[in-house]
């Protein structure tokens, strides 16, 4: 297609302006040609009437001199002066014939006939009459006149005896003979017309072919020639140059000879250079078309070849640049596509490695590692070899991230990294990192033995502490293993088999675990769980348990903390632990929030309703604090159950907010905004900064119950509740602590002026109707009956 | 058109009339003067001849002679009497043939030198011709008339004519210009005396 298009796209304009070049030369050239032929024919048709004319003159004087000598002749004039008609007339007929006269007439002095050759019924022409008189003037005693209704050419001499004593009359007739003399000397066509004294014109000799000389009298008739004049005129079917050269014979009537010069003749020559030059006009369009279909095509194929290697670019295959090597602008196309495939080769590499390596530790990623195992998957299937994988995940690695920083995180993973390359022995084992603390490694045509081994070893590798940046770091890893065929057959399959028998062997503190079936059926069970869940939350299965809290000091009012509870229709109770976690996971954690956040507040209003003013405190995933649908909604929920919102206090983890600061502390500040109390939860866990804990608009912080429990016997502890407490009240909040079990530690808590306390000491989590009971029976419940005044800051 | 004027001095015309009836007079001379009548220039060359009205015995005619000599006819305008012989000698070393086509007299010499044999008799009234066969340039006229008193103008135009004895004549006048023109109309004229008359002759028609 391009082929042809341009190449005889090329030759088509090409072969146009030689066409349009050479039309436009032959049009000119045939013009020129024409209009020069006509001057051409007209300078011949003038030189050949001057021809003419002295060849008339020539041969009038010839004749004229034939006559003087015929006349001169003594037995002639003898004769003629016989005064014997006959004699006279013998004479005539004899000497006449000598100079091949046609006819010859004697006339006396008086200019009267005494005898002729010829009758003579009309009488002598008044023509013959000047004539005479010429001679007697010393003039030219001949011209042309009509005798006995023929043209002639006639002389006359006088008859000296030796005076002038008669005068002799030559005629020669106009004849086929004198017009073809002419036509060769003068190499034109020639005709005598005349008209005669009927007034029709008729032609007395003429070269011309029979119907041309008619047509030409035809033109005399209709007057459309005449005169004396050169012009260009059609006669018969040819165009003729012609000249009309009048012939004075006197009266009557009056005669011309005409002489004609055919254009075509002329033209011919002119003709035949143009045939010749149209000739080669039409050479060199072919030419032309075929130097230009060349051309078309040293242009076109090159763009071929760049195009076809274009083409092999697109399919990826970056080989050799088209071969071109010309110094012109497509050469130099050539080249601008050479290096423009080697950038899109060394940027599609970088993509490649951008896109299958990972920047941190310069190991493969998740995704190269993928189709690696699946062309392993595939070579173990079809030479039925082995394929082993192990996955790994660091244990307690979001500590060592948040208690030393992400600089020291990075290290660790870089390091970890190292060590698992370093470990392989065999060149075809591949180690990735897949994301976050988890990597894995491939062992193509390794079987689960040797797959325990590696992971054996590698488990022994990570136990050596790792300095990082002057810091000693211990390091456990849980490793999962799966084996091609034993496990799976497909590349995803192993890798999800492997990573579940890592999950496995981190909940059981094992090192590695080998894939089991059966850890996959509980993990297909998880998977219905999502649905079962959904379906609980779609129908109130799940219900909110309250366990109260109790303040150190007199404080009329009731907190409690409500904890969400799912009650499942067949399989009963399900502990938190075994749901909230996986809510999490799969982002379904949000409604259950909004379910729970909605029961709290319609509860509490309830509860004020019935003159019992309970302040709830409920939990915030760190999922929800991104919704920022979510502080709406739980405003929402305020004004649909008269809820005054100082009652409500959401309870957030210090980590819920690191994951994203800014989105996090905005929507806190938007959820404060309502009026509700905010509480940092399991305070302690997290490796959370001051910065960050000053820019939260908290107003309580939970001790985690980890530091409580025990508080008397581990003096750290008392040291970090301790601090906590002085560091809380010092930033304005309030302090609650979880997990007190004992009066020994409650009574501690209080010295330490802590505000609240939670526990099983006071009560564990009870349904509604249970904590309704507890509040009117339970001495915790009466602690501060009439204490009147409300604790909440502890200073400031 | 013949013009012709005639102013003559007519002293004692009526004794000249008188003398010739009686018949006892003696000849008269008779000069013209001739002139062109287009021009009026005096003309010389003109023939003048008194043809008596009455043809009673007239004296023989004279002989005559045209010599050539250095090609040329002498004399070159000749006048004689009918019947007079004349003689035409050769005075060149070449030979000449001598012809005349004229009516009058049709004659040829063929080549001769010296004095032919016999003289040619112009027996016939008219104007003759002369040319010569070998020479073209050569002519000469003869004009024979029946009568013996005539006369050719001289340079001046004066034609004298003695010895005319009284009566009535026509004068005849001819130029050899005139040569192939209608002869001009004679004139009468009555002779009693010596006369003298202007005549004019038209060469045109």
């Amino acid at each position: 297609m391009i082929r042809l298009r341009l190449r005889w796209k090329i030759a088509a304009w090409c072969s146009l302006l030689v066409v349009a070049l050479q039309g436009i030369g032959l049009i000119l050239f045939a013009q020129i040609g024409r209009s020069s032929a006509i001057a051409d024919a007209r300078m011949e048709v003038a030189t050949a009437q001057r021809v003419f004319d002295r060849q008339i003159a020539h041969r009038a004087a010839q004749l004229s001199q034939a006559a003087r000598v015929l006349a001169a002749d003594y037995g002639f004039r003898e004769a003629l002066l016989s005064q014997d008609r006959d004699t006279i007339v013998s004479a005539l007929d004899n000497h006449g014939g000598r100079i091949g006269a046609d006819l010859a007439l004697l006339l006396a002095l008086d200019e009267s006939v005494v005898a002729g050759s010829i009758g003579l019924p009309q009488g002598l022409p008044a023509r013959v009459h000047q004539l005479i008189e010429a001679v007697r003037n010393r003039q030219e005693g001949s011209g042309f006149a009509v005798i006995a209704d023929r043209l002639h050419q006639i002389v006359v001499v006088p008859v000296l005896a030796p005076v002038p004593t008669a005068w002799v009359v030559l005629g020669f007739q106009v004849e086929q003979g004198l017009v073809d003399d002419l036509r060769g000397l003068t190499g034109l066509q020639l005709s005598f017309v005349r008209r005669g004294a009927r007034d029709d014109w008729f032609l007395d000799a003429s070269s011309l072919p029979p119907d041309v000389g008619q047509a030409l009298l035809a033109r005399f008739r209709n007057a459309s020639l005449g005169g004396e004049d050169t012009v260009a005129v059609a006669v018969a079917d040819d165009d003729y140059v012609t000249h009309v050269h009048a012939l004075d014979i006197g009266e009557p009537g009056e005669a011309a000879v005409v002489l004609m010069l055919s254009l075509d003749r002329a033209l011919a020559p002119w003709e035949r250079l143009f045939r010749e030059s149209a000739a080669l006009s039409a050479a060199g369009i072919v030419i032309a078309l075929l130097a230009s279909a060349v051309l078309g095509g040293t242009i076109a194929a090159p763009v071929m070849r760049l195009a076809g290697f274009a083409q092999r670019v697109q399919r990826g295959e970056y080989g050799g640049p088209p071969e071109l090597s010309r110094g012109d602008e497509i050469g130099e196309l050539a080249d601008a596509f050479s290096a423009m495939t080697g950038e899109i080769a060394n940027r599609e590499a970088r993509i490649s490695e951008l896109a299958y390596y990972d920047g941190l530790t310069g190991l493969p990623n998740r995704a190269w590692f993928g189709e690696r195992l699946a062309d392993a998957v595939g070579d173990a299937l079809r030479s039925e070899g082995t394929v082993a994988v192990i996955t790994l995940d660091l244990d307690r690695f979001r500590m060592v991230n948040d208690a030393l920083g992400h600089g020291v995180g990075d290290l660790l993973l870089q390091k970890v990294g190292r060590r698992l390359r370093e470990t392989m022995r065999d060149a075809r084992d591949q180690v990735a990192r897949l994301g976050g603390d988890e990597f894995a490694v491939m062992l193509p045509g390794a079987d689960l033995h040797r797959a325990q081994a590696v992971a054996q070893r590698v488990a022994e590798v990570l136990q050596a502490p790792m300095n990082l940046s002057g810091q000693v770091v211990d390091i456990d890893a849980s490793m999962g293993i799966s084996a091609c065929p034993e496990h799976g057959e497909e590349a995803a399959q192993l890798m999800r088999h492997a990573e579940i028998a890592m999950y496995q062997a981190k909940r059981g503190n094992a090192r590695f675990k080998i894939y089991d079936p059966a850890d996959h059926d509980r993990n297909v069970q998880r998977l219905s769980l999502l649905t079962e869940l959904r379906h609980a939350v779609e129908n109130d299965e799940l219900v909110l348990y309250y366990q109260p809290k109790v303040a150190t000091r007199p404080d009329p009012a009731h907190h409690v903390e409500a904890l969400v509870r799912w009650i499942h229709p067949s399989r009963g109770f399900i502990p938190p632990f075994d749901f909230i976690p996986f809510a999490e996971q799969t982002g379904y954690i949000k409604y259950i929030t909004l379910w729970v956040m909605n029961a709290a507040v319609r509860q509490c209003g309830q509860w004020l309703q019935q003159g019992l003013e309970v302040n709830v405190s409920l939990n915030i995933s760190a999922r929800d604090l991104l919704n920022p649908e979510l502080p709406v909604l739980f405003d929402g929920m305020l004004q649909r159950h008269d809820c005054p919102a100082r009652l409500i206090t959401l309870e957030i983890t210090e980590s819920a907010v690191l994951d994203d600061p800014d989105h996090a502390l905005a929507n806190l500040q938007a959820l404060r905004a309502t009026g509700c109390a905010l509480s940092i939860d399991d305070y302690g866990t997290g490796y959370s900064s001051l910065s960050y804990l000053r820019r939260m608009p908290v107003s309580e912080m939970k001790i985690d119950r980890s530091f409580v429990m025990h508080l008397l016997d581990n003096p750290n502890d008392e040291i970090i509740v301790r601090s906590t407490i002085e560091l809380a009240h010092n930033m304005g909040l309030k302090v609650t602590a979880e997990g007190v079990e004992s009066e020994d530690v409650l009574n501690r808590l209080r010295e330490l002026g802590c505000d609240l306390v939670q526990g099983y000491l006071i009560s564990k989590p009870i349904p509604r109707e249970q904590l309704e009971r507890w509040f009117a029976e339970s001495h915790w419940a009466a602690a501060w009956p009439d204490a009147g005044r409300r604790t909440g800051m502890a200073g400031g | 058109m013949l013009r012709k004027v005639v102013t003559a001095r007519r002293r004692a015309l009526p004794g000249f009339v008188l003398c010739a009836l009686c018949g006892l007079a003696e000849a008269a001379v008779i000069t013209l003067r001739v002139s062109d009548s287009a021009s009026g220039r005096a003309l010389d060359s003109v023939v003048a001849s008194l043809v008596p009205l009455d043809r009673g015995e007239l004296p023989q005619p004279r002989s005559a002679s045209i010599a050539q000599a250095n090609k040329t006819f002498l004399p070159h305008v000749s006048v004689v009497q009918t019947g007079t012989a004349v003689e035409f000698p050769n005075n060149d070393t070449v030979r000449h043939h001598v012809y005349s086509f004229s009516p009058a007299k049709v004659f040829e010499l063929k080549l001769y030198s010296g004095k032919p044999a016999k003289p040619v008799i112009f027996d016939k009234p008219g104007v003759v011709v002369l040319g010569c066969n070998i020479h073209d340039r050569m002519s000469a006229y003869v004009v024979v008339v029946d009568t013996p008193w005539f006369g050719i103008s001289d340079g001046e135009g004066t034609v004298r004519v003695s010895g005319v004895p009284p009566g009535d004549y026509l004068l005849q006048l001819w130029h050899p210009r005139r040569l192939g023109l209608p002869e001009l109309p004679p004139r009468p004229l009555r002779v009693m005396g010596d006369l003298a008359e202007s005549v004019s002759v038209d060469l045109k028609n």
